[in-house]
């Protein structure tokens, strides 16, 4: 008897190949960003079905939603500076036939093997999931996600968070103030919709980051649904960054790492080390850093989508050095 | 509740602290920056008095301890590699602090200091780390600090340089990542002692390979260095250092730690990886004596050190890799002082003549004689003349090469010393010959505080040569891994 769901992971194995050969293969530029998005929407219905919520929270809320924004933005600026309508990819020097073929070739050896040395893997590892299930008690939550994330290997989190900042302070510091591109013309129902999402983004986004602690949710799920809310906030003019609000900004983007890392550090002391909470205050502890985390996170993804430090204009026209 | 502070931690958390702080008040970042540094400095010293006093030192963060939590560790080799960042990454921040005095680099000034102090709390957070996933993390943090620095002077050049760099880093660590889903696969769990402990099979093999071609990628062995002379010779004085002394040294060095632990199945693909190093130290020699630029000379002598470092791994000694290590340690250390002051000289030669061509040197009216000397120091050290540390390592290198009975080696490293020989020496006659300048040359002119930095790693690099069997002892302890637990 086979399961009818077998079908349907084969329907959307497939699709995602495809999508990613079409995203690749596509040479209109705004085409292959909505390629992309799709294909970002299926993988995180992948992991749904490889039992990962919370990848799958995170794939669709980042590595699509944001993303596909990011690289929608880059798009309307390449417009804007190469003065056309349609930019599409036209390599300056074509790649030759042959070279594309030993690279197919040389490639598809790679897989090959890698696909050998996967199948001929124990079929379930160990895992981590015996020793989690074991220590979930004096972690302080009851998700055995949010308990590695944030107690057992907090120490990784801390430092994604760092890598988060440090792509945040390498995009600020590139500002060469420049005009930027005219944003796009929005309709009327666009304003409509931002008046009708945007609460609708913040009850999710805090719902989000809330049922972490027994469900799958958490700080990058929520940060990213709430960095949606600076999105709208962006794109409809609502809120133009300023140069003096920088001050708050750079604030609100060390603030997870600086709070994470603080506590880290706090609790160390009287036979404890760095990171071991004490477990009557586990639980309020690990809500704050991820509180704290979810604002900077948002902010921070925000950020990168307006990608310039906001600073006044020089007066001269574009010159590019 | 005082909380208990431990070395490690420290060398960790002060860079990260400082960071935050000089990112919130760009005005004394430079001030934070250096006296971050001056205190991570002395917790390494700290820690280094540790691991002398007791061997290697293990902090469980969280109390929960490998596998499950990520523990921190530090022995000699480690320390060695923390003392080596701290201590070069001093003395080029007190560099940094006059070649970005320019009035138009106010904003270099501002976001040099937040984007190197995340890197130094990448790179010591690869030297204490015990876990496979944490490295991952790390590489990540360093990678995107690093690109920051890269792209720091604001030039085309630089932005075209930085972004090729970031599209070689992100995918060197992806394929770092992907090897460490293979491992975690095979053996459950991410930690290194897991690594020593998991059976040879297929998926440990494509892990090994993933991860070693994403390093590789990253410390830019040869044929993978291409993104490597123009990131490295764009970048201003104090960000070239940083990157060609220091960054490339965290994925060698956890190259280093994974060989040890995880065998390579083959002796063929040590040869392979020795032939990769050979091919980097004549096609770098090649592109250094055809190169135009000073910087961009710099560079490519920093692409065939990394092809030196790594025939030293794969080919000096009888026993293999348990020996051959030490060398290529030995190189690593003396190429990230040397590498460190030679590209700080170039950095104030070019600020004081002008411009880094290296067929107009010797047209200079100016004679920045010190910043002259100390490249000349360095110069020394990498060609590998001695007393200097360079000369210890690839000495090691050749004694262990010959004793092995492999000949062609050492030919090859012969041959590379004298290429660097060649292409030193287009820049060093440039310094002495000044008989074209017409106009009176200003002998003591372009002396300046800012060479003290420079000199002292130069001297340094030559005199770490007479510490060398202490060096040597330090690095040995605590290895190998399985040895302290």
């Amino acid at each position: 008897m086979t399961d009818p769901l077998v079908i349907f992971d084969l329907l959307l194995a497939l699709a995602i190949v495809a999508l990613a050969i079409a995203a690749l293969s596509v040479r209109d530029l705004y085409a292959m960003i909505v390629l992309f998005v799709i294909f970002g929407l299926l993988s995180a219905l992948a992991w749904v079905r490889l039992s990962a919520p919370d990848v799958a929270l995170a794939e669709a809320a980042i590595g699509t939603g944001v993303t596909g924004a990011l690289l929608l933005k880059t798009l309307h600026h390449l417009r804007f500076a190469s003065g056309q309508r349609s930019a599409c990819m036209t390599p300056a020097i074509p790649v030759p036939t042959g070279v594309m073929l030993a690279n197919a070739a040389f490639c598809g050896l790679i897989t090959l093997g890698l696909a050998v040395a996967f199948l001929g893997a124990p079929a379930a590892g160990p895992g981590f999931d015996a020793l989690v299930a074991g220590a979930m008690p004096a972690s302080g939550v009851d998700h055995p996600v949010t308990g590695v994330l944030l107690n057992f290997r907090a120490y990784d989190t801390l430092m994604e968070v760092v890598v988060l900042l440090a792509a945040v302070v390498a995009v600020w510091q590139i500002e060469r103030g420049l005009s930027d591109a005219p944003s796009p013309e929005m309709g009327e129902v666009w304003q409509g919709f931002a008046r009708l999402a945007l609460p609708a983004i913040v009850v999710v986004g805090t719902y989000l980051l809330w049922v972490g602690a027994e469900a799958p949710g958490g700080a990058f799920q929520g940060g990213a649904v709430l960095a949606a809310v600076g999105l709208l906030l962006l794109l409809t003019r609502a809120y133009v960054p300023q140069p003096h609000h920088r001050g708050i900004a750079r604030g609100a983007f060390v603030l997870g790492t600086g709070v994470f890392a603080l506590v880290a550090l706090l609790v160390a002391g009287g036979g404890r080390v760095a990171f071991e909470y004490p477990l009557d205050h586990a639980k309020t502890l690990i809500l704050l850093i991820e509180g704290m985390v979810t604002i900077s996170i948002a902010v921070t993804l925000a950020a990168l989508f307006h990608g310039r430090e906001p600073v006044a204009l020089r007066k001269e026209v574009r010159h590019d050095t | 509740m005082t909380p208990d502070l431990d070395p490690m931690i420290l060398a960790i958390f002060l860079p990260l602290f400082g960071a935050i702080a000089a990112f919130m008040l760009p005005r004394a970042a430079a001030l934070i920056g250096l006296v971050t540094l001056a205190m991570t400095t002395g917790a390494v010293f700290w820690l280094a008095q540790r691991v002398l006093a007791s061997g290697a030192v293990i902090v469980p963060l969280g109390g929960w301890g490998a596998p499950l939590g990520i523990d921190l560790r530090a022995d000699g080799l480690s320390v060695a590699m923390l003392l080596l960042t701290s201590a070069v990454g001093f003395l080029v921040s007190v560099a940094a602090l006059d070649s970005l005095k320019g009035a138009d680099q106010a904003r270099q000034r501002q976001y040099f200091w937040p984007l190197w102090l995340l890197l130094l709390t990448g790179m010591n957070g690869v030297y204490l780390s015990t876990d496979i996933f944490n490295l991952y993390v790390m590489i990540e943090v360093i990678a995107l600090a690093a690109v920051g620095l890269t792209v720091l002077s604001g030039t085309k050049a630089a932005l075209r340089a930085g972004l090729e760099y970031m599209y070689a880093s992100i995918l060197g660590a992806l394929l770092f990542l992907m090897g460490v889903g293979f491992v975690y696969m095979q053996a459950g769990r991410l930690d290194f002692a897991g690594l020593i402990a998991a059976e040879p099979s297929a998926a440990m093999s494509a892990a090994l390979a993933l991860m070693i071609v994403g390093l590789l990628l990253k410390t830019a062995l040869f044929p993978l260095h291409f993104w490597l002379p123009a990131a490295h010779a764009n970048a201003t004085a104090p960000a070239s250092a940083l990157l060609s002394g220091l960054v490339v040294k965290a994925a060698l060095y956890i190259f280093l730690r994974l060989t040890t632990y995880m065998p390579l199945p083959d002796e063929i693909l040590i040869t392979l990886i020795g032939a990769l190093g050979a091919g980097a130290v004549l096609w770098g020699g090649l592109q250094a004596l055809r190169a135009e630029r000073l910087k961009l000379l710099v560079a490519w002598s920093t692409v065939v050190q990394i092809g030196l470092i790594f025939i030293a791994f794969a080919r000096a000694g009888q026993v293999g890799l348990a020996e051959s290590w030490k060398a290529a340690a030995l190189l690593i250390l003396a190429h990230g002082v040397a590498k460190a002051a030679m590209f700080l000289a170039a950095g104030r030669i070019k600020d004081e003549i002008g411009h880094d061509r290296i067929r107009d040197l010797d047209r200079a009216p100016v004679r920045p004689t010190l910043a002259q000397f100390t490249f000349a120091l360095a110069a020394i050290s990498l060609i590998g003349l001695p007393p200097s540390l360079g000369f210890i390592g690839k000495w090691s290198l050749m004694e262990g090469a010959m004793a092995a009975g492999y000949w062609h080696w050492v030919a090859i490293t012969m041959i590379g010393t004298f290429m660097s020989v060649a292409y030193f020496s287009r820049v060093l006659s440039a310094f002495l010959r000044f008989d074209r300048v017409r106009a009176p040359v200003g002998e003591h002119q372009g002396w300046a505080l800012a060479d003290a930095a420079p000199l002292t790693l130069a001297l340094t690099a030559i005199g770490l040569g007479l510490m060398a069997a202490p060096i040597l002892r330090f690095i040995e302890i605590g290895y190998p891994f399985g040895a302290a637990l």
